[in-house]
């Protein structure tokens, strides 16, 4: 989507890890060096809080809602808050806080399966190239992977969205996997930078010394150390993605009817914005939460595993 | 492509070179102060070219027709038959052959005069050039000839009560001989305006003829503005931007304008919304079936809550504008008893029906409730959005590949088209074939019992719930006169609105 | 610097004739038969076949290839099956209104977020440090389409200041071509300097900590006289590369702002084809658009050296 809180897309890798690292609350040197591993910080707990009422919203909806979904009372309809409808009701007389907490689902599921694609195809992408880049003779392998990488980079999350909504005919399923097809490239470059970091460490030459092979370094050493990272970098893009659910929906290009989603409550209570501005505020005032939660979330992450601050706190 | 100076602005160009770089970029919007001869209107439905003999929907005859192409007869307000290009006609004794008595003194924009030849020319070109499917309705003629230039003789292969009628829509356009070369781009009639521009995607721009014909419009320049949906076009309104909103997409919107500075107007359309079964095949092939959904549909919280109660409950499948109207809303009762004991005794509870509905606005807002009352009922719809007109055209409409649709169907007098077999619906026209032949070939009379029979049969089959009449929602200024409630024709006609 | 500019040269019309097979062989899986669209309902199949005949949709997929690239370098993308009309003079109409928005916005969003960036960094601890870093986090998390709709509300419909809609070419009035791009320009911006401002600040807290800004503190200039001597080049370079990056998924990501204006920008083109299922032209259209983000990724990745010595010397 337009709202990219990330550098990582950016076109080239040396500056795209410093620009996504830079995103963090940078913290003054002199704070820096009291910082422990352990010590947790506000924007992360702000964040996971955050994360988690959205969480909670969405597993109570598997047990619990104060309405069904499809629940329709043509008595009741555009309600303001109250006892029986604390959010209010739609213009079907639908309870509004069920409805926001059914489209909890859909928002972390799209979440989690445009995250998922990316992470589980970009990540091993990203590691395979940088220990290619290392080798004498696998150069090319790198520099052909790469700029794979920056042909998709061509294709931001909403243009390849409109063409498979196009190919698939609209939904939440054409919308997930455009939105993560088109985060790869982050994810790619995330475990690129940090696997050639780890590779050109000590430890590792120590390692290769020793006649390890190159999947072996890869699984100890490689994994565990840029998983950090790599989380930083889901948590961003689970942001991203709850923007991308949003706006795509809001287009009529996300999920569908009779499917709950935020985006298309939100388009559909344009037209009572001046009569029951509400119907916008619920949908909009989550869709914020959910973002603002993910980014701080990832903000908090990063500070404490971006092996630079490491370094410079050590 | 101009890379070049794209790059210049990329480079850090300042915004202001940017403003003079790109004057000729997109088009324009209406004037600052309208003066009180010109008016700006708002449609969500844009046509894509000018040609209404290529491409088919709503938007190309909304603009085009009776502004810029007349026929030889038209429609007025409460739906009857007037003169037009043709001041008077007659009807041979054997019913078959119409002789046409053409105006004096048209010309067409592009100078031309109008003869009996132009007459010949459109109407033998409709078989023979058109795409548009509606040409069918032209099929019946037999030969037309031109005794002299102002008299045109249309002989039909049957007599049919239907065919003058039909010639008031867009088939009866009629176009000079020259006038027909680049059809998508240029519209060249006889109507009171002409095209001054046409900006595709956005506006069209009509313009007073000064040789018109008949009375002179209070008009002098009107534009059509196309919007992305009714909230946009509202604002715009709202903002003074536009004067007048034409049929409303989110009638929600109409109660912001309950003041002394609006008006709105609610008439009726031809278009009835038809939540329509597929009669051919699958779970509703069942009349048992079908039943069940007439009984468990509560129309009129349909009406009020998908589309804020404006619009009529209908019944049937044809307008309060239709000479064999008959009030038909009591035959199915919203009984949900009743309708979950049919699905018991049909053997259908729970089971999975596939209810494909088009990306539009109306059609949305009555699958959710239309799917929630069914659910209550037992009858269990799996929701497809299906992209219009695309994707619906090629699955639901072309393939038949649903069991239940909704749609409105807004060509007048459709009921024909719309239930005979291979029609996507489906129906088995059998019963209705017979009358419906005598109906077209007998007398006035018997045309209006035969197609209220028609109708009356149809809705008894519960071939499909006709769940109410397209409202035509007109939002304007309230110094706007002359806003035409009904619609009954494809046309907009702005010939009929000035301003206090 | 030049072997590395020849390179990213010969990078960039390989990823470019990549794209083209990309985008075309995405476009033949699309569904629903253009020809069938353009005849509407109860066309004959023999219709539609014919008019398939005319689309030249009948001939193999390759020869169809090459025609379309060989059109379009020569400017031309050809014709729209569904208006009939020529797609290169819509696509540089839109493109211009587009561009003229995102470049708008971007400019805009730069305007805010280096100061308030650069403040925010200096007084990191001070209460409007604070506030600045929380203001933009929580700008970050708004929809941009949300924002217009806020603004809509508030300037247009209640104020009346601005229209809330609609678009005007320069050259038809240059008043009401900047009254009418008030609103969608700073829906973009807002959320877009909301990124940039933290992007900023972090770059400016960087640079801070660099040896050369200490050198210039030990020998005793202030911390705001040393980053604006020594600092600011360094701190731009992240900027630059943010900024390059929010353009190139603005040229699309704009659509939905473009959607709520009305105003033709290539995203609503992009938009409209789709809906009309009218191929060629969400063919040409996606193939402006990446080449409109290849151009602006290889001028970021000339940019970043030309200010950067350090990269330029690496590269």
């Amino acid at each position: 989507m337009s709202e990219m809180p990330t550098g990582a897309n950016s076109p080239r890798d040396d500056v795209a890890l410093d620009v996504s690292a830079a995103t963090a609350s940078a913290p003054e040197p002199a704070t820096g060096r009291r910082r422990s591993r352990l010590r947790l910080n506000s924007s992360m707990i702000i964040g996971a809080c955050l994360v988690v009422l959205i969480l909670g919203l969405a597993l109570v909806s598997f047990v619990w809602t104060p309405y069904g979904p499809s629940e329709i009372d043509p008595v009741a309809r555009l309600r303001a808050g109250s006892p029986a409808h604390p959010f209010g009701t739609d213009r079907f007389g639908r309870d509004t806080l069920t409805w926001v907490m059914y489209g909890a689902r859909i928002t972390l599921m799209v979440g989690v399966v445009a995250v998922g694609i990316a992470l589980l195809i970009g990540t091993p992408i990203g590691i395979v190239s940088a220990i290619f880049a290392k080798q004498p003779w696998g150069m090319w392998i790198d520099a052909v992977i790469m700029r794979a990488n920056d042909i998709l980079l061509a294709f931001p999350a909403l243009l390849l969205a409109i063409i498979f909504a196009a190919v698939y005919s609209p939904g939440t399923g054409p919308a997930m996997v455009a939105v993560g097809i088109a985060a790869i490239p982050g994810f790619a470059r995330v475990a690129r930078s940090g696997t050639l970091q780890v590779l050109g460490s000590e430890y590792v030459r120590a390692a290769r010394a020793s006649n390890r092979r190159i999947p072996a370094i890869a699984v100890v050493h490689v994994l565990p150390n840029i998983a950090g990272m790599v989380i930083v970098q889901a948590s961003v893009a689970f942001a991203i993605s709850v923007l991308a659910e949003a706006g795509l929906s809001f287009l009529g290009l996300g999920t569908q009817a009779p499917v709950p989603s935020w985006g298309r409550m939100l388009q559909e209570s344009q037209q009572f914005l001046s009569t029951h501005p509400e119907l916008a505020l619920w949908p909009g005032l989550f869709i914020a939460l959910a973002v603002l939660g993910f980014n701080l979330l990832g903000d908090g992450l990063r500070d404490r595993f971006d092996p630079k601050m490491d370094a410079r706190g050590a | 492509m101009k890379t070049p100076r794209i790059m210049t602005w990329v480079a850090g160009a300042a915004a202001v070179s940017l403003l003079l770089t790109a004057c000729s970029a997109g088009a324009s919007d209406s004037g600052e102060d309208a003066k009180k001869d010109s008016m700006t209107i708002a449609f969500t439905a844009e046509p894509v070219n000018l040609d209404f003999t290529s491409t088919s929907g709503v938007a190309i005859p909304e603009a085009l027709m009776e502004n810029v192409y007349e026929s030889l007869v038209r429609l007025d307000g409460e739906g009857e038959i007037q003169p037009a290009l043709a001041k008077d006609w007659s009807l041979s004794d054997d019913r078959t052959t119409y002789t046409f008595e053409l105006q004096e003194g048209v010309k067409f924009s592009n100078g031309a005069d109008l003869t009996s030849e132009d007459v010949k020319y459109s109407y033998e070109r409709v078989q023979k050039d058109w795409k548009n499917a509606l040409k069918s309705k032209m099929d019946i003629v037999k030969s037309i000839e031109t005794p002299d230039d102002d008299t045109v003789n249309i002989e039909l292969k049957k007599p049919s009560n239907t065919w003058l009628f039909n010639l008031t829509s867009l088939v009866g356009a009629v176009f000079d001989t020259e006038g027909t070369k680049d059809l998508a781009n240029e519209a060249i009639g006889t109507g009171p305006f002409e095209i001054e521009k046409f900006t595709r995607g956005q506006s069209i721009d009509f313009a007073a003829r000064d040789d018109y014909w008949g009375d002179k419009p209070a008009l002098n320049s009107v534009q059509f503005k196309y919007f992305k949906d009714a909230v946009s076009a509202s604002n715009a309104l709202k903002s003074g931007e536009i004067d007048l909103v034409s049929n409303l997409q989110a009638p929600e919107l109409a109660d912001e304008y309950q003041s002394d500075d609006y008006q709105i107007v609610s008439g009726t359309t031809n278009g009835e919304v038809v939540l329509s079964m597929n009669n051919a095949k699958g779970i509703f092939k069942d009349k048992k079936a079908r039943e069940a959904v007439m009984h468990a549909i509560d129309r009129k919280a349909v009406l009020d809550t998908a589309w804020a109660g404006y619009g009529e409950l209908i019944g049937s499948m044809v307008p309060p504008t239709d000479p064999y109207y008959e009030d038909l809303t009591g035959v199915w009762k919203y009984d949900p008893k009743k309708a979950k004991e049919l699905v018991d005794e049909a053997g259908i509870k729970g089971e999975e029906f596939s209810f494909t509905v088009p990306n539009l606005p109306y059609a949305k807002a009555i699958s959710e409730i239309v799917s929630a009352q069914l659910e209550e009922v037992g009858l269990k719809a799996k929701v497809t959005t299906q992209e219009f007109p695309a994707v619906w055209l090629d699955k639901t409409f072309t393939e038949h590949d649903f069991d239940m649709s909704v749609i409105n169907h807004a060509e007048p007098r459709d009921i024909l088209t719309v239930f005979s077999k291979d029609y996507y619906i489906g129906y088995d026209d059998a019963k209705i074939k017979k009358i419906a032949e005598k109906a077209d070939t007998g007398t006035e009379e018997e045309y209006i019992s035969g197609m209220k029979e028609i109708a009356k049969t149809i809705t008894d089959d519960a071939a499909s719930d006709f769940l109410f009449l397209f409202p035509n929602l007109v939002i304007a200024k309230a110094d706007i006169e002359g806003v035409p409630a009904n619609r009954v024709s494809d046309a907009f006609k702005i010939a009929d609105l000035s301003w206090k | 610097m030049l072997t590395y500019a020849a390179n990213r040269a010969i990078q960039f019309a390989l990823s470019l004739i990549v794209a083209s097979v990309v985008v075309f062989a995405l476009m033949s899986l699309l569904p629903g038969n253009a020809a069938q669209v353009a005849l509407g309902t109860n066309a004959t199949p023999e219709a539609v076949a014919a008019l398939e005949v005319q689309y030249g949709l009948d001939r193999p997929p390759v020869v169809r290839y090459f025609d379309w690239v060989v059109g379009m370098l020569g400017g031309d993308f050809g014709t729209s099956y569904v208006t009939g009309a020529a797609i290169t003079p819509v696509i540089i109409d839109s493109v211009q209104v587009t561009a003229i928005l995102v470049i708008s916005a971007i400019a805009l969003s730069i305007l805010i977020a280096v100061p308030l960036g650069t403040f925010a960094a200096l007084e990191q601890r001070s209460w409007i440090g604070v506030t600045i870093s929380a203001a933009s986090q929580v700008g970050i998390a708004v929809p941009n389409f949300l924002a217009a709709i806020i603004l809509v509300i508030v300037f247009s419909l209640t104020l009346g200041w601005f229209p809330s809609q609609g678009w005007m070419a320069p050259i038809e009035g240059v008043g009401g071509f900047l009254l009418r791009l008030v609103l969608p320009v700073v829906s973009l911006a807002l959320v877009q300097a909301a990124i940039l401002t933290r992007y900023v600040r972090s770059a400016v807290l960087d640079v801070m900590r660099e040896d050369f800004i200490r050198t210039a503190r030990a020998k005793g200039l202030t911390r705001t006289k040393a980053l604006f001597v020594h600092g600011l080049r360094n701190a731009a370079i992240p900027v630059i590369t943010v900024a390059g990056v929010q353009l190139a998924t603005l040229l699309v990501g704009a659509v939905i702002i473009e959607q709520i204006f009305v105003l033709p920008g290539i995203g609503s083109e992009l938009v409209r084809a789709v809906a009309n299922r009218d191929l060629i032209a969400v063919q040409g259209i996606v193939m402006v658009l990446v080449l409109l983000v290849l151009i602006i990724n290889l001028i970021v990745d000339i940019l970043v050296p030309v200010v950067d010595p350090r990269i330029r010397n690496a590269a």
